[in-house]
């Protein structure tokens, strides 16, 4: 049976820092759960609080119904793979994957059996006898997961397991990470500051700050598309922000950003803020409220003509091209200085507008395209 | 966890841990308490006093062997850091010399008797006068055997960029050794030279085989007094020995920390 | 001529700078290990003159009396090894884990031994033992005991001093590897299940095999030769193989007597060490056999 994990009102410091305070946060059993946040906003403190390699100062962790805050690391039904994977140098792979039931004196054949099964599962079966640093680290990496599965345990933590690959690696481990996991339908708690890496692999998704606080969870899709603050819509993915007042005029609602004019906007999704009072639709986004405007460079279209059909359309200038193989990246300056970044997928070999430096340029959305922001 | 298991993690090891601690510095404590004793042995303790310390000063025998050990270890200590050094710079300049370094872990190896032992007979064959400089030379083979493993293998531990960016810079391999090399090693090198100094100092066996009897260090002197049984005055000057061995410590952790000798 | 003796001597230099190294040492550190192997086959006459090669210097030392001597020191240096491995383990273990912010300050006290003058800490150990000395003038006076009780001249004495004396050169190498130990491989193995004696025994004793070597060594081979502690503590002066040589070398026995036996313990020793390394290292297990 596949529990989920609880933490209530956690509270952590290391001497005068503190890390956590009152953090509280649900993780729903049998999916895979990425915690994505910036280096040192305290994700991997939540992870070794619920591995149980450090204890809380106040708040408590449940397992289920069960409270798990004071329980010894090795009593968890909890097991880690760690960053470097903490391989033991002077045990063969056999004897790493092993060391759990060895522990727990599982008589030698039924752990044969167990090994084998679950290297297989990991493609290893070939390399069962081989010392730890004959392997390459993909290898390695696979051994740590094993060792790590082998226990069945009803939660598995990552701490940034692929941080050590190489790009193309990583791609191929994330899909075998997710695979594994379905298969399994352990609970994984994904710990990373790749957003790449989240987005991939989660099922479910929450965003730490600076402060380790909690800012977004959702499905990748939602904190993609619809993020609640600047800092998530920056985070995650590259964004354009611009400010403004809201003003409505004729029954439609818009953005007076001053030197920019007024932009259309689509308020009719209310914006969350996760964790703290809900904020709702119409009665928060009243005029005269300053937001944020939140528009990801994707969802812009660029081009040399003005273009009929579009809710927002602003005038620019080529400042620099970036050439990303599957897009182009252009940093355009507004009319007011502001800059903006736009992506243009490469559809074709041989375009038919060929935009160049300084070149006088047309930018536009839709405003349903656009999210709105509190912060 | 249970309480009784908790107890005993958190008490035990601590526990064992204050004991052990306990059994290196009781007899050190003792000897320095007593070290101010106004009574003579047996006598318990009596009054504070000086008088021994005064004594001490004023046994001119004592001043000879310490200065002897002084310039024993000062000598055998220069004298193991300069061929260290030189080791270096050959392995820089010409070639590498990595698979001769086991040879200087013979001296480790070998017990220290053995050594004497065989030194002693060395200097006898040749008639050889034991004195001062016979136990400068000993000495110094003892101070390479610590010197050029330490020295060596720190030398070896060093980024070779280092050595290929001041090349590349413009330097010839001496400049290189000067001015890259040596400051390298300096934190190493003062630390091996206390290190050095103090085995030179404190050694005792060497010193009882290959050490005339004109050129008594204080080991020897310290040894011939404690033959003849314990007095305040021998207290009197483990106690001073202690403060300066303590400066020596403090000196010897803090080159530790920039060099990583331990 | 000169030209070229100058030139080839800039050449050399390096040469020249780094080979009184090795000159001295084998001059004055083999040759001398050399000659004692030579001396102890040497034959003199009643006139001390050169007669030939002998190993009778050898055979009066492989009677009862001295072999008992080799296996009482060899018993000793064994289990002040072993003491020392056991609290310096300790030791070692609670300064790199445990001592958090006082680290520095214990590793301080471990160290300070370590640079005193050991015949001071014998004498401090003397000075405590002695038939007038604190322990008995403390029990006295407490009233456990009326007579004075004999401490010192006891192989009990001679343990206790020679473990107090060598146990910091167990607890640095052993220290020096800790401190770089991996802490997550012991968190790994915690989280697999294991308790912290399983722990121990299973991961950080096999990976801290190198310290364990060096530190056993750094106490069993100079052990083996103490003489001066149990000269001064030990009471019995001939039971060691210490005194063995040094009575020997400087009186006693012909100079040629002292090198054999000097051989002798050296030869013994190395091929005890060399046994235990192996038991040792049976202790580290690797990956594939």
């Amino acid at each position: 049976m596949i529990r989920s994990i609880q933490l209530k009102n956690v509270k952590k410091s290391y001497g005068d820092e503190s890390i956590l305070d009152g953090l509280s946060l649900t993780i729903p059993s049998g999916k895979f759960f990425a915690l994505l946040g910036p280096s040192g906003c305290g994700k991997t403190t939540i992870l070794r609080l619920i591995g149980g390699f450090e204890t809380v100062d106040a708040g408590t962790i449940y397992l289920g119904d069960e409270d798990i805050t004071d329980k010894p690391i090795n009593k968890r039904r909890i097991n880690t793979v760690f960053q470097n994977y903490a391989l033991f140098p002077h045990m063969n792979v056999f004897d790493n994957v092993a060391y759990s039931q060895t522990i727990k004196k599982v008589d030698p054949a039924t752990i044969k059996e167990k090994v084998f099964k679950i290297l297989k599962t990991v493609h290893l079966e070939s390399h069962a006898y081989k010392a730890i640093n004959q392997l390459s680290g993909g290898q390695q990496q696979r051994v740590a997961l094993a060792r790590a599965i082998i226990n069945e345990p009803e939660v598995l933590l990552l701490d940034e397991p692929l941080a050590a690959l190489d790009f193309k690696l990583r791609e191929k481990m994330l899909i075998e990470l997710v695979d594994l996991q379905e298969k399994l339908g352990t609970t994984f708690i994904y710990v990373t500051h790749d957003q790449f890496e989240a987005l991939t692999v989660a099922d479910q998704m929450a965003i730490m700050n600076y402060d380790g606080e909690i800012e977004q969870i959702g499905t990748p899709k939602e904190i993609y598309e619809f993020p609640n603050s600047s800092f998530v819509a920056k985070f995650v993915g590259s964004t354009n922000i611009l400010q403004g007042i809201i003003n409505s005029l004729n029954g439609a609602s818009y953005m007076d950003s001053g030197d920019l004019g007024n932009i259309l906007i689509d308020i009719s999704r209310p914006v969350t803020l996760s964790g703290r009072s809900q904020s709702n639709g119409p009665e928060w986004l009243k005029d005269g409220q300053e937001i944020l405007l939140s528009i990801r460079p994707e969802k812009i279209l660029i081009s040399k003509k003005p273009r009929e059909g579009f809710s927002n359309m602003l005038k620019g200038m080529v400042e620099s091209i970036v050439y990303h193989g599957r897009s182009t990246q252009y940093n355009i300056r507004l009319l007011n200085n502001d800059k903006l970044q736009v992506f243009e997928q490469n559809e074709e070999h041989f375009p038919q507008e060929v935009i160049d430096y300084d070149d006088e340029v047309f930018v536009y959305w839709q405003k349903e395209n656009a999210v709105v922001l509190e912060r | 966890m249970n309480s009784i298991a908790r107890m005993r993690s958190l008490f035990g090891m601590p526990l064992f841990v204050g004991l052990t601690y306990i059994f290196l510095y009781i007899p050190i404590i003792i000897l320095v308490l007593f070290s101010f004793n106004s009574a003579a042995f047996p006598s318990p303790w009596q009054s504070f006093t000086l008088h021994w310390y005064k004594e001490l000063f004023y046994t001119s025998q004592l001043w000879h062997s310490f200065l002897n050990s002084c310039i024993v270890a000062f000598c055998a200590t220069a004298l193991s850091l300069l061929m260290s050094i030189g080791l270096v710079f050959y392995d820089l300049k010409a070639k590498k010399i990595r698979s001769y370094l086991a040879f200087f872990y013979g001296i480790v190896i070998v017990p220290e008797i053995v050594f004497a032992v065989g030194l002693l007979s060395f200097f006898s064959f040749f008639e050889i006068p034991l004195s001062l400089p016979t136990l400068v030379v000993a000495h110094t083979v003892l101070g390479l055997g610590y010197a050029v493993p330490l020295i060596y293998t720190r030398f070896l531990e060093m980024d070779r960029r280092l050595i290929e960016a001041s090349l590349d810079l413009g330097a010839t391999t001496s400049q290189t050794f000067f001015k890259v090399v040596i400051p390298y090693l300096k934190p190493s090198c003062m630390a091996a030279a206390l290190l050095l100094f103090i085995i030179s100092f404190d050694d005792f066996i060497i010193a009882f085989f290959c050490a005339g009897s004109d050129a008594q260090t204080l080991s020897l002197y310290i040894f011939s007094m404690i033959r003849a049984g314990i007095s305040p005055v021998i207290n009197a000057l483990s106690t001073l020995l202690l403060i300066v061995s303590s400066f020596f410590v403090v000196a010897f952790c803090s080159l530790n920390n920039r060099s990583r000798l331990l | 001529m000169k030209e070229y003796l100058r030139k080839a001597l800039r050449r050399e230099t390096p040469f020249f700078v780094g080979i009184p190294a090795f000159i001295w040492l084998v001059l004055y550190f083999y040759v001398p290990l050399t000659f004692i192997v030579l001396l102890s086959f040497l034959l003199h006459d009643s006139a001390s003159l050169l007669q030939g090669l002998t190993i009778t210097h050898y055979l009066s030392f492989l009677t009862y009396p001295y072999v008992w001597i080799f296996l009482r020191s060899l018993f000793f240096a064994f289990t002040v090894s072993c003491a020392c491995l056991c609290i310096g383990y300790s030791l070692a273990y609670f300064l790199a884990f445990k001592a958090g912010r006082f680290k520095t300050f214990f590793l301080f006290l471990v160290i300070i031994p370590f640079f005193t003058n050991f015949l001071l800490h014998i004498y401090a150990w003397f000075f405590v033992l002695e038939r007038n000395g604190f322990l008995n003038n403390l029990l006295q006076f407490l009233g456990i005991i009326k007579e004075p009780l004999h401490f010192l001249n006891t192989a009990g004495a001679t343990l206790v001093v020679m473990v107090y004396c060598y146990l910091p050169f167990m607890v640095l190498p052993l220290y020096s590897i800790l401190e770089k130990f991996d802490r997550k491989l012991i968190e790994s193995s915690l989280d697999l299940g294991a308790t912290a004696w399983q722990t121990f025994t299973r991961i950080t004793i096999p990976l801290t095999i190198s310290g364990i070597q060096s530190g056993f060594f750094l106490v069993f081979i100079p052990a083996f030769g103490e003489f001066v502690i149990p000269g001064l503590v030990g009471g019995d002066k001939s039971l060691f193989v210490g005194t063995v040589i040094s009575t020997s070398m400087l009186g006693a026995h012909t100079m040629a007597d002292g090198a054999a036996f000097t051989v002798l313990t050296g030869v013994l020793l190395v091929v005890v060490a060399a046994l235990l390394l192996c038991v040792i290292r049976s202790f580290e297990r690797k990956g594939n056999v």
